[in-house]
Formats: C-alpha cells, structure tokens, sequence
C-alpha cells in the first residue's frame, strides 16, 4: 500500500512535468542561505535573506551560533554557553530537521545537550540553509522545517597549489580564546583541505560582573576532505570530521559534560550538466557516530553520583537530483534512507551498595527511507507554481531484552512502530509589478515522535523539573501551515514581510501523571508524553536591507511568534518580540559597524511548563574591522565591543533564567596565505 | 582408536578375537571392518541416547543421598541451590528400587521437618509432594525454615511409602540452614488477631529492571508442631528504592493462588537496592503493616 502510494506520487510528477513548459530559474522563496564564501547553491534563487546574511557573515569572529540567531527564523534555545538549540519558528527538537550536508545525525544525550550545530565551525561551513514551509522537508518529513549546514569543500586553485588560513581570537567576557587553521592543497585533479578549530573558554560574566559557574567548556575539532575531479562534469568527495569536546559547563543543568566525541563520515559523487535533462545530482553515502558523557563530580552538593552515557550511531544513503523538463519546469527529487541506534543509559552509586542502573533511552533503531519530489512550473511570466511532496516509512524498533522489559514496566506489549508520514504543499509566487512580489503556500506535514518522546525512561527536564516518559503508542503530530510573503525590492534596497499560521494536530507534550512517582531526587513530578488535540504557531518576519549611499549599508529584521494549546495556553519556548538592527559603514579598507538588539518582555508563558516571564532587554553592540595584505598575505583585524552597556539580561529560551555574557570585548586576527 | 577393544567386544567379542589370532595378515582387513562395525554401533547408541530423555535432575544440584529403611529405596535429595537458606525450600526428592537400582515413581511422601534447640523442639511450615505419583521421576516438595541453624539443629524426617511394594519407612536428613544476606523469611504478631505469621519470599528468584512476577507463602503458627498455610489475608504491595525515594509504578498486588502462596507482579524500574513493603490485613482490619523485604541485584 505504501509503495502503491510512493509510486502514484512519482508518477503524478513526471505525468505533470510533460504537460508544462520551460523557465529558466529554480526559485524556492521558503529557502533562506547564508554564503559564508561567496558560494551558493545555483539551483536556489538568491533573495533578501542572503543579502542580509552576508551582512552577518562579514563579521568573522562570528560563530555559527551568532549567525544562527540573527536570522529572523531562528531561535536559540541555551542551556549552556555551548550547544544551543536551534528553533525554526518556535518549532524545536523533533519538528525539525538539523543536517550536515544532507546527512542526519543524531544527539547522543537525552537532554539534548548536543544538537548537531555544535560539529560545525565557521571554518568548515561553506554555506547554511534554512528552509520553512513548503519546502522545508524536502531533505526530511518535518513541519517546522529545516536548517542544513553546508561543509566547506576543497577548492582547485588556478595559480596556487596550497593556501591557508590562520586566525587566532579572544573573548573577554569568558577570558576564552581560540585558534583554528585551514590549509588547502591541489593538484590537477586531487584537491585536499584539512581544517582544525581549538576553543577554551573558562567561566563568562553575566552583566554586572556576576560569574556564571559551570559554563566553562572546550573543544578541538578538525576535518578533512578530497576531492578527485573525474572529468569536467563529475567529482567524488569524500569527508571526514571529528569533534571533541570536554569540561563542558551546562549551568541551567544539574550535570556537566565529561567528553562527547563525534566522528562523521561521508562519500559522495556529484554531477552537473547543463546540457542534459537531469542537469545535476549527487550520492552520498554516510556514516555517523556520537557518543556523550555527562558528568557531576565537579557540581558540589551531589545528592547521589551518577554517570549518563549515550551513543548514536548513523548510517545513511541519499540521492538527490535536479530535472529539467522543458523551458518552463523543473523537477527536483531525493530519494534518503538512513538508520540510526540510540542507546543511553544512567548509573548511580551509592557508596554500600549495588549500582543503580537502567536504560535512560532503551536500546532502539529508527529506520527511516523517504522520497520527495518539488516541482516548479511557470504558468506565465508573473505566475509560478511550486508543489512539493514527500513520503517517508519510518521504522522504530527496541533492539534489546533488558530495553524491552523497561518499556512493559508501562504496560506497553509492543513498542515497535511502522508509520507512513505524508508531506504535501503549493506555493504560489506572483510578480504584482516590478518592484513587488508576492508568495503564498499552504502545506501539510507530519512528523513522528522522538526516540524519547517514545521510549524516554524518566528523563529529567531542568527546565519545568519534571521526569519525563515516553509513549509508545503516540500519535504523528501534523500540521496545517500557510504562509504569506510580500517582497518589495528598489535598486539595491529590498524589504520584506513574512506572515505564517500553522494548526496543529496530535501535538506532542508532557502531561502531567500523578500516579507515577519521580524517580529524580528533588523532581517535581512526572509527565507522560500525549497527543493534544490541537495547537496553534503563529507569527511574522521582516527584513529590510538598506543601502542608501555605497558605503552605508543598514539591516533590520524583526520576528514575533505566539503560540498555544488547545485550551489558548500559551505554548513554552515561545521568544517574544525582537528587532536587530545594524548599521554598517565602510569607507575604505575600514569598517565601522553598530547593532541594536531589542528584545520586548515576553509575558505569554507557558506556567504548565514551568516558564515565567521574560523583562526586556536592549543591547548595543560595536564593531571595528580593518583589512590589509602584507607582501603576499591578506591580513584581517577585527576588534569590537559586544553589550557595551554591560546589561544583565537573558531570553525567554534561556533556561533556568542564566544570565547571558555581559559586556565582552574581543579581538580577532585572520591572516590568509 | 583406544576405543576400538572396547567397541570391537562390544561389537561381537568371539569373531573378533578368533580372527585376530588365527591370521595376522588378515588383521588390517579385520581392523577395518571392525572400526566399520564399531562406529555403526556407535552411532547406533549415539541415536539412542538422544531419543533417551533427558536427566530430570539436569540443573539441581545433590544435597544428600540414603536408604530409606523398610521401604526398600534408596532415596536422593536434589535443590536448585545447592545450599539451603533460611525461608522457603523447594526440594526434589529421586527414588530408586534398592535392590534394582530402577526409579520409584509412585510413593506417598511426608515431611516432618524439625528444629532441635535443645531445650524445645518445633517444626515448621512444610508442602508435601502434591501427588504419589513423581513429576518427570521427581517428586518436589518445600520445607519453610523459619530460623537458620545456628538456633539449633535442622532435620527434615522424611516418610517414604513405596507404593510398587506397599512397604515403608522413613529417613532423617540432618540440613544446615544458612542466613542469607537478603532475608526471605519474615515473621510477625498480627495486631488483629494477636496470631504469629510467618511469610517467606518465593519469587523473584533472578529480579530483572521490568515486570517481575513476585511470589509470598503465608504461614500461621498454630502449636510448635502444626504450620498451616494460610489464605485469610490480603496484602498491599508497596516497592521502594530507599536512597532515591521513588517507588515504582503499575505493581499488582499479591492475591491467593493456594495452599498459602500470594502471587503478584512487582516492577523495578532500576537494578540496585529494593524494599519491597508489604502490608497486610484481614478484611478491614490490620495485621501488620511493618514487613518488607530487601532485594538488591
């Protein structure tokens, strides 16, 4: 029945795609992309987002975390000064999709303490891709969308056989400073590039001269990649990447992190042709492992002392290419599959006697194995259509006796799961006159529910202080979403306003159980993982990128989500009101740049979750950057000052209200080779 | 080839034995033939003791074996431990033909276990073998005991009818009964009644993080020598991890299954150290509500 479906699916696009006639761009007005090298997937048309974020990027001793943030989509969630969580929209945890370069990876902690942005440093990202709605689960059945991190490839230089990159920065505010390189190295028709990053940050400051404890971390991370050009229009490429990371603070949770290691590997062959019918596409094959050791001998005051490991492990195929059918459509398909074991466990030791043990995530196996197709048509020179599709069968299995017997503690005979999740949109793009567009998509999607929505086993949540249990037996959640975009663009001024709505089905949440008892000493309570009957998201985004003489460039974006259960609630992890505004100026071979950062307090909280309210905020930040080649080396200096007023404050995502860093001053060197 | 004399008398003993000394040059001949034979009749016996059933003691371990003057069999006493705890016993009892050395399947078998403090005298809690007739050439039966030896000294006199030859007797096993780390074996005076209980744990033998069956006896103390099983009371099972402070949840509670036992389900949500509370009542009115018993695995 679900292949018959896949089929039909496949089907109805090609029946489609002879009916129509050419265009010449592929355009996904859903996509936003931050080139971080100048370089930009072609078969995404560029919009006034990677303007803006090329903006961002120009400040480079920003972390992939800062330029995250800044876009109008996204919101971190913090635990720690390491590892944010990103949301798209409100939408966090399993709503989205968080890949590297198409690959799924998925966190070996059950606190989500590892979301797989932490792999990623500006110098291995070439690109990064944020993608809403109608296409946002191209890559990945989702329905908050998806953030796919790009990895820097090695580059065939014309005149050179090997270049590099030094930069070396410091922090004030965490005393933290790093280091990392990158060489590259080609021949003919080999090219290599090795990179490696090594950050140490003690404890920050918050506003005011408060030390935060517990937030200290530090990390090594390296890669390494080649690329063998086979002819002009075919190239293999295969990745590797390491992360470590130790003495990770988490001061917004009761444990630390001793060691979490990740290893990511993936070969891939890629092929453009313009000339023929499928003008690109690339395989890859992938294989991932992460493993995470929390850790609490350093907290004082420890009830009883306990150890949390966890491992995933990943391995993964996909196949994605691009069609044209005629003059005026495009085909795009992916064909993924992947695999992934989670495994978590927790000891505690209490000195006399045996050691406590169980399985925090029993032993699992997801399978996941999907296709999607998008299809875009011109119907005349002002109109486009674009309807995107996906299928996927996800697989979830407990993989051990001892997972197994855990899960029928709750009364569950079977927790396997076989479920088929239906993706569907249409968007429609309309030019009203020159200067003014405007787009408009509708779009369901599903998602299932995370291994630890699932099988969780009393997982703790610092942030309501409730043990959390998972459900075998739930629903997909789904959504209904529909989304509303006016572009206005003049010269080289463009200005733009998004408005989405989703509604929610089954959605995901703890439920308070008072018949289960808390197994984590201090815990409020426990809750069990439910459908709710409905939900609702709902919210704007505006930029507006202005360049009123050459040298003066100004940027402001704003977002607003409000969100709530079925009973008007309002839904946690929902940030309030925020504008960031840059002004840049840039004369010569100096830069000056000024950010605001205004935040309104954020009263609509969820009390079921634990939240309370979040007061406003307003920083000022000031940037200085000065580049310069000596002899044959680029030479880049970038000094600043960030919350110059030294304010106190955290976000609404912030957990446990931790203060943020206060005011920081930094200095950062680049030399290029 | 060392088992070939012994497959090759086991084969035919004269022919082969004829032939090796009358001819030597036919002895290779001979020899082939006869490891031809030998290991036919090997394999022969091979297929035989695969259809032969399996040992029925295969798993328990002997305690003691000894005739059983009068009733003409020589009886063996197997457990599954090996050593004997304080609590609730389960023992196997093997009975063979003295003279014949066959199985005795059918005999009517009585406990009468008995503690000797010196002073005084007392017995204990016992279950016979269910039937005459052994289960699988065994016949299983339990001794509660209630204290370990050093107290005193434990025997478990063991009556024995054979019922192929109607003749009978009995044995005096002498047993020392060691304290576990763990009691499984708890006694109270109920607050109801003013009647002395005693309550063994049975099950789980091997706990497990997950759903266990868990299995309790019920004894009350009529006179030193009369234990009878007891079904008038209810029990409320309460499982609780004392250094954490949690319990653990959908446990079912202990109900009659017969001749005294109570069986339930308890859940541990963790391995380490357990206490299982358990409450008991008598209709509305409670016996006891101070029992518990420790697990730790």
């Amino acid at each position: 029945m679900k292949k018959t479906f896949l089929f039909i699916l496949l089907l109805s696009y090609c029946w489609h795609a002879k009916a129509q006639t050419y265009i010449s761009q592929m355009s996904d007005d859903s996509s936003r992309i931050v080139a971080l090298n100048e370089i930009i997937v072609n078969s995404i048309q560029k919009n006034p987002q990677h303007y803006l974020v090329r903006f961002f990027k120009a400040n480079s001793a920003a972390t992939l975390e800062d330029i995250l943030s800044r876009l109008p989509e996204v919101s971190l969630i913090r635990r720690g000064s390491y590892g944010m969580e990103p949301s798209i929209r409100s939408f966090s945890g399993g709503q989205i999709n968080v890949l590297v370069d198409g690959m799924r990876i998925h966190g070996a902690c059950t606190d989500k303490m590892d979301p797989a942005t932490i792999y990623i440093e500006p110098i291995n990202l070439e690109n990064l891709q944020v993608q809403t709605t109608a296409s946002g689960f191209m890559s990945g059945s989702t329905i908050g969308g998806t953030v796919d991190m790009k990895m820097a490839e090695p580059d065939f230089l014309q005149n050179k056989k090997l270049t590099g990159i030094v930069s070396s920065g410091y922090q004030s505010a965490a005393k933290s400073f790093f280091e990392s390189a990158k060489l590259n190295y080609s021949s003919n028709r080999w090219a290599f590039r090795a990179s490696g990053t090594y950050r140490k940050s003690n404890n920050y400051r918050s506003g005011g001269g408060e030390e935060i404890n517990f937030s200290q971390y530090e990390k090594l991370n390296y890669s390494l990649s080649a690329k063998f050009q086979q002819n002009n229009n075919t190239y293999i490429k295969a990745d590797l990447l390491a992360d470590d990371g130790w003495n990770i603070g988490y001061p917004a949770l009761p444990m630390d992190v001793g060691l979490a290691t990740a290893r990511i590997a993936s070969v891939s062959i890629h092929h453009s042709d313009f000339s023929k019918l499928i003008y690109k596409w690339q395989m890859k094959v992938y294989a991932n492992k992460i493993s995470h050791f929390m850790d609490d001998t350093k907290r004082p005051f420890v009830p009883i002392h306990m150890d949390m490991p966890g491992l995933s492990k990943t391995f993964g195929a996909f196949a994605e290419g691009e069609m044209k059918l005629n003059k005026k459509q495009r085909l795009s398909v992916r064909a993924d599959g992947s695999s992934t074991y989670l495994s978590a466990s927790m000891t505690m030791y209490q000195p006399g006697q045996l050691p406590m043990y169980m399985l925090t995530w029993p032993d699992n196996r997801k399978g996941q194995y999907g296709i999607a197709a998008s299809w875009i048509t011109e119907i005349d020179s002002t109109l486009k259509l674009q309807l995107t599709s996906r299928a996927d069968i996800i697989t979830y299995s407990l993989t051990s006796t001892a997972a197994k017997d855990q899960v029928s503690i709750f009364g569950y005979s079977s927790a396997n799961r076989n479920d088929l999740l239906k993706n569907i949109s249409t968007q429609l793009s309309k030019k009203i006159t020159k200067k003014l567009k405007a787009t408009g998509s509708i779009s369901y999607s599903e998602r299932m529910p995370t291994a630890s929505e699932l099988y969780g086993f009393y997982l703790f949540n610092n942030s309501d202080g409730f043990d959390y249990i998972g459900s075998p037996n739930l629903k997909k959640e789904n959504s209904w979403q529909a989304d509303a975009s006016i572009l206005y663009t003049k010269g080289r001024n463009r200005v733009q306003f998004n408005y989405f709505y989703s509604r929610l089905a089954n959605y995901i949440m703890g439920k308070v159980d008072p018949t289960l008892s808390t197994m984590t000493i201090g815990a409020n309570g426990v809750k069990s993982y439910i459908n709710i009957s409905k939900a609702s998201i709902s919210g704007f985004e505006a930029s507006a990128f202005l360049k009123p003489t050459v040298d003066l460039d100004i940027v402001s974006t704003i977002r607003y989500t409000k969100g709530k259960d079925a009973e008007g609630n309002p839904l946690p992890f929902i940030a309030p009101f925020k504008n960031l505004t840059s002004l840049r100026y840039q004369p010569g071979i100096i830069s000056i740049q000024l950010e605001s950062e205004t935040s309104l307090q954020q009263n609509k909280v969820s009390y079921l979750a634990g939240e309370d309210q979040t007061p406003a905020y307003f920083l000022l930040h000031t940037r200085l950057g000065y580049a310069t080649s000596i002899r044959k080396s680029s030479v880049e200096l970038q000094v600043g000052v960030e919350n110059i007023f030294d304010k106190k404050y955290y976000e609404h995502l912030d957990w446990g209200n931790i203060s943020r860093p206060g005011r920081n001053i930094y200095a950062q060197v680049k030399i290029g080779f | 080839m060392a088992v070939f004399p012994v497959r090759c008398i086991q084969a035919g003993m004269g022919m082969c034995q004829d032939v090796l000394i009358k001819n030597i040059q036919m002895k290779k001949i001979i020899l082939s033939l006869a490891i031809v034979i030998a290991i036919t009749f090997g394999l022969y016996s091979c297929s035989k003791d695969v259809i032969q059933e399996p040992d029925p003691t295969e798993g328990l371990i002997k305690l003691t074996e000894g005739y059983v003057p009068g009733a003409a069999v020589k009886m063996e006493l197997y457990s599954k431990e090996g050593t004997i705890n304080s609590g609730f016993s389960k023992f196997y009892i093997a009975l063979y033909d003295s003279v014949t050395g066959n199985r005795v399947d059918d005999a009517a078998i009585q406990l009468m276990p008995m503690m000797d403090m010196g002073m005084m005298q007392h017995s204990a809690p016992y279950e016979n073998p269910a039937s005459s007739k052994a289960d699988n050439h065994l016949f299983p039966c339990s001794v509660v005991f209630i204290m370990p030896s050093t107290a005193g000294s434990w025997t478990v006199k063991v009556n024995v009818k054979n019922l192929l030859n109607n003749k009978e007797g009995a044995l005096t096993i002498p047993l020392t009964v060691t304290e576990p780390v763990k009691s499984k074996q708890k006694s109270f005076t109920a607050t109801h009644n003013g009647g002395k209980y005693f309550i063994s744990l049975i099950d789980p033998v091997a706990p497990k993080v997950g759903i266990n069956d868990i299995e309790i006896a019920v004894y009350k103390k009529v006179s030193m020598m009369s234990w009878p099983a007891d079904s008038s009371l209810s029990v409320t099972l309460t499982p609780e991890m004392p250094t954490m402070g949690h319990g653990s949840p959908n446990n079912v509670n202990p109900v009659h299954i017969g001749k005294g036992h109570y069986k339930g389900k308890v859940n541990f949500t963790m391995t380490g150290y357990w206490k299982l509370n358990l409450d008991f009542m008598e209709g509305t009115a409670v016996a006891d509500s101070t029992q518990f018993f420790d697990i730790e695995f």
